[in-house]
């Protein structure tokens, strides 16, 4: 810096801007990470991402929505607060026939609507209906497709009658399925099956979710609701398990910038916030802290390739560009991951025979091409022969996305000698682009599980839902799948899927990248909060802890009844 | 910042410019200014091969050995010592900042002055001619303005990109080039008509109309000149402004493609880690902040050096 | 004068109609669509949405319902945020924005002119050099670095100020600072030089030889002149601060309008956007009438 001491106030400048990092040590003695001050009472101030885009579980299909969704209302099931499977919820227990095409849930008798009235098997037949009604029009509709008569009904080609829900009696319901779902229970408890109030949507229409007329069935009801600026939940005594129930308010705050969150957070504004919010640059002096909360995810992020455009259409350049980035390197380059060379997340299925990719293996990688055509004389990989302005990382606008994009480039550089460009673009251009297969060569993609189970990703190669970004959908993958979820076993069928997803991975229509990790925090006073991999806190089993010496104890175990 | 030579010179005249460059001559601060912005942009464009020359590092390598990819202080070795190596340390990547911040030079220098050049020639064009020809013609076009203000400038982003998007990189500098110019000449234009107005009606214009001067020689000869103070004054805010708003446009995926970097993304990435690793912010922040003090150093410089009121004086 | 006015007023109603109108047809031209997500949606889904949202009607119904919900101004309920109605979202964020966006250019004025003109009076003394200075200082330190930094000081390591979000004045002390850090440094430069433009001007200079007060010159004559620039850069200036500061409302995390414009360019939320948009240019368009008027009652030889 020296050059710069010729101006006055550029040295000014330095001085005071150097000065910053004397203030950031003294937290560095602390095992916390910046204010420590428990709340007055049991109330709890939580980041949750994007302003929601509705208080109505059935329209929006987001994380944010669904965290808030876990306050106010229920469904037949719902998630574990430390392994993310299934417990019951407004269902107190089910059974499934003999080839899972067929579930009977059995409702409890207590549960209540936030205004008192009882909750019945009718109501949950009635939600279903309206979730798929094409009216209401909804984006997770798809999730219910598995139920008979659901798809003909949310086509318009059949009626609400015929959707394969029914009510027993007043506390059981059946559903009936087209296809087997040996995974329905942990299904249900996504926000598309939980539970909404007939009279008051039948009353209210769309305003039905404005705080005077909105009727809620979880464990929180709405108190304030101020767009893009907080919502204010409150403990409702109408809950089935309200005893249960530890705090007393809860407020959302939708604060999307990354450094705002942290700030909020260090300043103790907030107590907790959601997950992949540090940033990780950060992670090597935040993991010691005891407020980081680290855990693998049910996600996956990788690159899509194209398979329809050269030159990535041929199987040994996908393959060789997949062996030569070093997804060992990534992970510790990314921090916070852990790599991946499988499409299924790593660890998180207790039981899934998970198969394992090509490893990062250069040579191969550069023989693989020159096998492809990318050649000189010699029959030696010529690494200018490869037509590498057909080929692009395209990504969508962040700053994981970008740093990502370029170190598989430094890795493609460094061992395949080929610079590929890297393209980024606003998201709505980029998923256009991606879904019409304009990309060339790689486009960035993630999906987070909807659900505890391999198949949440492995259906994204089905042909069910049009294109899927590659252009790769062989009918022998989506039988495979089929004949895996026909399968009663449980073991066998994870067979099965495995066998399908190796499938996959040798046709190599995506690179896998890295299983993602959780990557947030919370204040040593917030207990009953855990690192599950959903990043899905069922609020009622969390609490403020007052007692100063209990804070740094491990968190005891959920009683989930 | 020899900007508003781009107006017509030889209209106005050689001795003009020749007086100018004497008067600048004199002020110190002003040549102070031009020589660091020439040692910036030289460092700027003979910096980095010299870089990669001497320590191997260049803007976009991450290191193969994951040990070295990490956030280094300035003038620290990886065990800790004193070290030549990293002037700037390195980012959370293990790239070497020195040589991001002088790649980024490039690319910053050149979007604030190139920016700033079509800013200023469409901006006074259009503002001279409306301020000069007042009525309806006036009225109509800054009517114009006003709905180029009003028309999401996003949105326009998004289409350009949309149907131009698949460039190469020649392309995309040019696509980027044409958004920046597009804002920024609006408030000159304004700028530049609220002066016109006020000095139209004064006697040497009224003089130089009464000789049928043509309208074009007017403006250009006449009132041009008179309002150059607040035009170089505001040409030399634009230029931090498109600076930075080169990089809020990276994040719609117009711009430089990482890995390459700018002044206004390198410092906007570093800003995150400004408490932990606030060589980051420092190193980029700190160069582009003295390459602006320079540029506006030599635009007072140049606007004192052209007043025509001096030159009478 | 009068008649001025009420033809520039007249001519808004067209304007703001032509605006919307260039913008519907670029959300139309942009790639995507409110619904688009990181899973295709099946073809069924999407064509009972585009049912629900009537964009499946031609696209002259769809343009005139729009121009009909703007001349009406009423621009119907959003799209991403299902059933907020667009003149709700306006009414809750505007005061948000404008209260932060007044706030910080009135501090950027009283400073900018201040300074700018004691500088213009003192040119080339030691007060000339330091002020001009910090206004470069303000001007090439962005919004999106001095906020940050003062949020580092005053609230992470002095624990003084909420680091973010909308409550009482406390939190209005910071985002009101950061925004108009860049405006004081325009305001003060281009007072500066104005008011030179202005000082060496025959007519002050016969103010002067006519005897009257240093003051009296200064007041009533050379900053009615000198700050003509000043006011030209107000009018925009003011009406995008009204209009929300996306970089200021992120990072302090605010419910403004900046931040709800940027969201809903992203995520091509047409009847937002278009209620935003059209607000926006009535504003654009009143302020720079303003401005106008201004300039005749600030310098005589303006004439219209």
């Amino acid at each position: 810096m020296r050059r710069f001491s010729t101006s006055r106030i550029g040295a000014a400048i330095v001085a005071s801007l150097f000065a910053l990092p004397a203030c950031t040590t003294q937290a560095k003695d602390s095992p916390y990470f910046g204010k420590v001050e428990a709340p007055q009472g049991q109330v709890l101030r939580y980041i949750s991402g994007s302003e929601p885009e509705s208080l109505d579980p059935h329209v929006s299909t987001g994380q944010p929505e669904a965290r808030i969704y876990l306050a106010l209302f229920e469904g037949l099931t719902d998630y574990h607060p430390v392994t993310g499977q299934t417990i019951p919820a407004i269902a107190e227990r089910w059974e499934a026939n003999a080839d899972n095409t067929e579930f009977t849930f059995y409702l409890r008798h207590n549960a209540k609507w936030s205004n008192g009235d009882a909750i019945t098997a009718r109501d949950f037949v009635w939600s279903v209906r309206r979730g798929l009604s094409p009216a209401l029009a909804s984006r997770s509709a798809y999730l219910a497709y598995y139920i008979q008569g659901a798809k003909e009904y949310n086509e318009g080609k059949a009626r609400a009658e015929d959707v394969g829900v029914v009510a027993v009696d007043d506390y059981t319901v059946r559903i009936r399925l087209a296809t087997p779902v040996p995974y329905l229970a942990t299904l249900v408890s996504h926000q598309m099956f939980k539970l909404v109030p007939r009279k008051a949507i039948e009353a209210h229409g769309d305003a039905w979710t404005e705080p005077q007329n909105i009727v809620t069935c979880g464990p929180f009801k709405v108190k304030v609701r101020r767009p893009y600026d907080r919502l204010i939940v409150v403990r409702d005594p109408n809950y089935w398990d309200a005893a249960a129930v530890k705090l007393d308010e809860i407020t959302f705050y939708p604060v999307e910038d990354q450094m705002t969150q942290m700030n909020l957070y260090k300043a103790g504004e907030v107590d907790a916030v959601y997950n992949h919010t540090v940033p990780y640059a950060w992670v090597d002096e935040m993991r010691h802290l005891k407020d980081y909360m680290d855990k693998p995810e049910n996600a996956i992020e990788y690159y899509m390739l194209n398979t329809k455009k050269a030159p990535t259409n041929d199987i040994r350049v996908r393959r060789a560009f997949n062996m030569a980035i070093d997804k060992n390197a990534l992970a510790v380059y990314r921090r916070v991951v852990k790599p991946l060379t499988a499409f299924t997340p790593e660890g998180i299925f207790p039981g899934y025979p998970q198969p394992t990719g090509d490893a990062f293996d250069p040579p191969r990688a550069k023989q693989l091409l020159a096998d492809a055509g990318y050649r000189d004389a010699a029959g030696t990989y010529d690494p200018s022969k490869f037509p590498v302005s057909e080929m692009e990382i395209s990504y969508n606008t962040t700053e994981a996305n970008r740093q990502t994009a370029e170190f598989v480039q430094a890795q493609w550089k460094q061992n395949l000698q080929l610079t590929v460009p890297i393209k980024n673009i606003e998201w709505k251009t980029f998923l256009d682009s991606r879904a019409k297969l304009q990309y060339k060569g790689a486009a960035r993609a993630g999906w987070v599980g909807d659900y505890m189970d391999p198949y949440t990703f492995l259906d994204l190669f089905s042909t069910e839902f049009g294109d899927n970004g590659t252009g790769w959908s062989p009918p022998e993958f989506v039988a495979m799948l089929r004949e895996a979820n026909t399968a009663h076993d449980p073991a066998k069928r994870y067979a099965l899927l495995a066998r399908a997803e190796a499938f996959l991975l040798a046709a190599q229509p995506v690179i896998p990248l890295y299983t993602a990790a959780t990557d947030w925090l919370k204040k040593p006073y917030v207990k009953g909060m855990y690192a599950n991999p959903l990043t899905l806190h069922p609020w009622k089993f969390v609490y403020i802890e007052h007692d100063r010496s209990k804070w740094d104890l491990d968190d005891p175990p959920a009683s989930t009844n | 910042m020899t900007a508003p030579v781009a107006v017509e010179p030889e209209v106005v005249g050689t001795s003009l410019w020749k007086d100018a460059w004497r008067r600048l001559r004199r002020n110190r601060l002003a040549m102070f200014g031009l020589v660091v912005v020439i040692v910036i942009t030289l460092a700027s464009v003979i910096g980095p091969p010299i870089i990669h020359g001497l320590t191997g590092f260049t803007y976009d390598y991450i290191p193969s050995d994951s040990s070295l990819i990490k956030s280094f202080p300035p003038f620290t070795a990886p065990d800790g010592s004193f070290s030549w190596i990293h002037p700037m340390g390195t980012d959370i990547a293990g790239r070497d900042i020195l040589a991001r911040v002088l790649l980024g030079g490039r690319i910053s220098l050149m979007v604030g002055v190139i920016s700033t050049l079509v800013s200023l020639i469409i901006g006074i064009t259009f503002g001279a001619t409306a301020g000069y020809l007042g009525g309806k013609i006036d009225e109509v076009m800054m009517r114009i303005v006003d709905v180029l203000y009003a028309i999401p400038y996003m949105m326009i982003v998004i289409v350009l990109l949309a149907f131009f998007g698949g460039q190469s990189p020649l392309g995309q500098l040019f696509l980027l080039f044409a958004a920046l110019g597009a804002v920024s000449w609006l408030t000159m234009a304004r700028i530049v008509r609220g002066q016109v107005i006020s000095l139209k009606n004064q006697e040497f214009i009224l003089a130089a109309r009464a000789t049928g001067v043509s309208a074009t020689k007017i403006i250009f000869r006449h009132l041009v000149p008179n309002t150059l103070g607040p035009v170089i004054v505001y040409a030399t805010l634009t230029i931090p402004s498109v600076m930075l708003l080169e990089s809020f446009l990276s994040f719609l995926g117009l711009g430089v493609q990482a890995p390459l970097a700018s002044w206004g993304s390198l410092s906007a990435d570093g800003v995150l880690n400004i408490a932990l690793f606030p060589w980051q912010l420092i190193c980029p922040g700190v160069t582009m902040a003295i390459t602006l003090f320079s540029l506006n150093f030599l635009g007072d410089g140049l606007r004192d050096a052209l007043d025509p009121q001096m030159r009478k004086g | 004068m009068l008649r001025f006015i009420l033809r520039r007023l007249l001519i808004t109603i067209p304007m703001v109609l032509v605006v919307v109108s260039v913008t519907w047809g670029l959300i139309r031209l942009a790639p995507g669509n409110f619904y688009t997500g990181e899973k295709p949606i099946p073809p069924a889904i999407e064509k009972n949405i585009r049912e629900r949202y009537g964009l499946d009607k031609p696209w002259y119904v769809q343009y005139g319902r729009m121009i009909s919900n703007t001349l009406h101004g009423d621009f119907g309920i959003s799209l991403k945020y299902q059933g907020e109605p667009v003149n709700r979202i306006l009414k809750n964020a505007l005061p948000v924005s404008a209260t932060i966006g007044v706030l910080a250019y009135l501090l950027a004025l009283a400073v900018g002119i201040v300074s700018g003109t004691l500088a213009a009076l003192r040119q080339n003394s030691n007060l000339d050099y330091t002020s001009m200075a910090a206004a470069m200082i303000g001007i090439s330190l962005p919004n999106f670095v001095l906020g940050p930094t003062l949020v580092l000081f005053l609230s992470l390591t002095w624990y003084v100020l909420p680091p973010a979000l909308w409550g009482g004045p406390r939190h209005l002390i910071l985002p009101v600072i950061t925004l108009s850090g860049v405006y004081m440094a325009y305001i003060a430069r281009l007072a500066r030089s104005g008011m030179l433009e202005v000082l060496r001007s025959n007519y002050i200079r016969t103010a002067r030889a006519k005897g009257l007060a240093e003051r009296h010159v200064l007041i009533r004559h050379a900053l009615r002149g000198g700050l003509l620039p000043v006011v030209s850069f107000s009018g925009p200036a003011l009406a995008f601060l009204l209009t929300g500061t996306v970089v200021v409302e992120k990072i302090f995390a605010l419910p403004g309008l900046g931040n709800y414009f940027i969201n809903a360019n992203l995520n091509r939320d047409e009847p937002l956007i278009i209620g935003i948009v059209a607000f926006i240019s009535i504003v654009v368009l009143i302020f720079n009438l303003m401005v106008d008027i201004a300039y005749g009652f600030i310098d005589p030889r303006v004439r219209y």
